[in-house]
């Protein structure tokens, strides 16, 4: 059953035993990003967080690592807490099949219940923030689902934007963002800028689970995240008009901030430890102002730790990485077989595929690379052969140590784009990619002298359900 | 217990600003700095309050902001007749 608000979802963490409260006093920092940095070091099991005695606040309610377990990311979605990764991205797949869903639209939203505006219009009088690394240049808001629409076609709902990206926070009513060039809300940013124009933004925090998944999924840019949320909820998502802006929110957001992104102004911001696992330096970005915030009573804030992977982040954009990838190769090589860019967002990408002939496994590689998501990200492809599954690392490594030649299996191909984020590329934002061709040879490609290859034993999958189950009834 | 008159623990510039106050009363105070934007509670651990104890790896000279790339670049203005 789909959640159709934050708290929904906590209580049902609560009942699973996936939500750790933390009833000691803490400080605000180190300790709440500490704790949050140290979750997931429990396994695939490990809870969300949730704090409400912090020094210093009288009322502070922060909850993370709430996508942070693969039994986390599998209640997100409605599946047992028990389902293994792969499951989860196969079961992600058959329900994109039925994207898109259309949203519902619902009275009353939860965030109505009070308001600020203007002047009052306080961050620091709505949040508990809180600091997360020691490198970081203030406080971040960094899992809000950030809504904004293409000045240029308003009304077009494929065009509009959901996405998480960092945002910091500058003052009491100024906000910095990072609008990566590869993504949505860079290509509005872009048309309202060229035409002198302020983009309006509302930042949406504490959503239902699904709401984060979509906002954090590589979509298309005419593909709309809300009918994806319908398609992975089996239910439409519910929304609601944000009231300064008409930006499209979900209903039961515990908060609503809008504002502008003030164009053609740009003001220093960060570092900010990312996603890398590094630090981005201090850049000049845009500027957001904050002209009204809505929020339920007694808000939690939600928030995620990011850091040397896996942290809450590496959770988050798992599964949504990989399904797209998958979808868009699917079209034009239905002979790929599973896709694997669990990896820092896809920063390196595992393709498993048939071969229909000779070279094929490095075309596929190269489609990854042009797919809308690769643009920005895959620095590294590994291709393996369909019998592979790319989610097993000790499989994929077995095939790069028996199926890969340098000799004719590396394909490098220089001054390709990439995240500026990227740290491996000597000019931000262009590096060389390569293609690693890690699949049988097939004809009229003769190399290697790979004769026969052992396969499972016909009677093995029989033999393995016997053991599973006489293993598990000792 | 203001420490408005310390030097920004990032990029020792003088001219700190006050931005909030702990909700329960002088436990802790939020400051920024007016050159380069830093932001921290007065709590939190020396490494990120005190100018003599932060990390060098995280200091912040004004070369650096004013050499600081522009994510993403302002584009060019489109004129009416484009």
């Amino acid at each position: 059953m789909p959640y159709d608000d934050f708290r929904g979802f906590l209580q049902a963490l609560r009942q699973e035993g996936q939500l750790l409260h933390i009833t000691d006093e803490v400080m605000p920092e180190p300790d709440i990003a500490a704790a949050a940095n140290a979750a997931p070091r429990l396994g695939d099991h490990a809870p969300a967080l949730y704090f409400d005695n912090v020094k210093g606040f009288t009322d502070a309610r922060i909850a993370l690592n709430v996508h942070g377990s693969w039994a986390n990311h599998a209640l997100a979605l409605g599946l047992p807490k028990e389902t293994g990764t792969k499951e989860q991205v196969e079961e992600f797949i058959r329900r994109w099949d039925t994207f898109p869903v259309a949203p519902e639209w619902r009275e009353n939203p939860l965030w109505a219940e009070n308001t600020l505006e203007g002047e009052d219009a306080d961050i620091f009088r709505v949040l508990p923030l809180i600091r997360l690394n020691d490198g970081d240049g203030g406080f971040y808001l960094d899992k809000a689902a950030v809504v904004s629409k293409d000045p240029a076609d308003p009304g077009n709902s494929g065009k509009q934007n959901v996405g998480i990206y960092r945002i910091e926070v500058k003052g009491r009513r100024t906000l910095a963002i990072q609008p990566v060039p590869m993504h949505d809300i860079a290509q509005h940013l872009h048309t309202a800028e060229e035409r002198g124009e302020d983009l309006p933004v509302a930042i949406t925090l504490g959503n239902e689970p699904v709401i984060s998944i979509v906002a954090s999924t590589p979509m298309e840019y005419e593909q709309n995240e809300y009918e994806l949320a319908g398609a992975l909820r089996g239910a439409p998502a519910p929304l609601a008009r944000a009231p300064l802006t008409g930006l499209p929110v979900p209903w039961g957001s515990e908060v609503v901030i809008e504002g502008v992104i003030e164009g053609r102004k740009r003001e220093i911001e960060g570092p900010f430890g990312e996603f890398t696992g590094h630090y981005s330096g201090g850049r000049n970005m845009p500027v957001i102002r904050v002209d009204r915030i809505s929020y339920r009573t007694d808000p939690v804030f939600e928030h995620l730790y990011l850091g040397m992977p896996w942290t809450e982040v590496d959770y988050l954009i798992a599964a949504n990485t990989c399904v797209p990838l998958y979808k868009q190769l699917r079209r034009d090589f239905p002979e790929v077989q599973a896709v694997n860019a669990m990896y820092t967002h896809g920063l390196v990408v595992i393709v498993s595929t048939k071969k229909r002939y000779g070279g094929f496994a490095k075309a596929v590689g190269m489609r990854v690379l042009t797919t809308p998501h690769g643009l920005g990200y895959a620095a590294t492809v590994i291709v393996v052969d369909e019998d592979v599954d790319p989610f097993n690392l000790p499989q994929v490594m077995w095939a790069l140590s028996t199926k890969m030649n340098p000799a004719g299996d590396l394909v490098q191909i220089p001054n390709l784009p990439v995240l500026e984020l990227a740290p491996q590329a000597v000019t931000p934002g262009i590096t060389d990619k390569l293609i690693i061709d890690a699949t049988t040879p097939v004809a009229p490609d003769s190399r290697g002298n790979y004769g026969t290859q052992v396969r499972d034993l016909p009677e093995a999958g029989e033999w393995l359900a016997r053991l599973r189950k006489l293993a598990g009834t000792r | 217990m203001s420490d408005t008159n310390a030097l920004c623990p990032r990029c020792a510039h003088e001219a700190i600003e006050h931005i909030f106050d702990s909700p329960v009363p002088g436990v802790w105070e939020v400051l920024q700095c007016g050159r380069c934007l830093y932001m921290w509670r007065t709590s939190e651990p020396a490494r990120r309050t005190r100018r003599d104890a932060y990390p060098a790896e995280f200091m912040v000279t004004p070369e650096d902001i004013g050499t600081a790339p522009e994510v993403p670049a302002v584009p060019p203005l489109r004129t009416s007749a484009a």
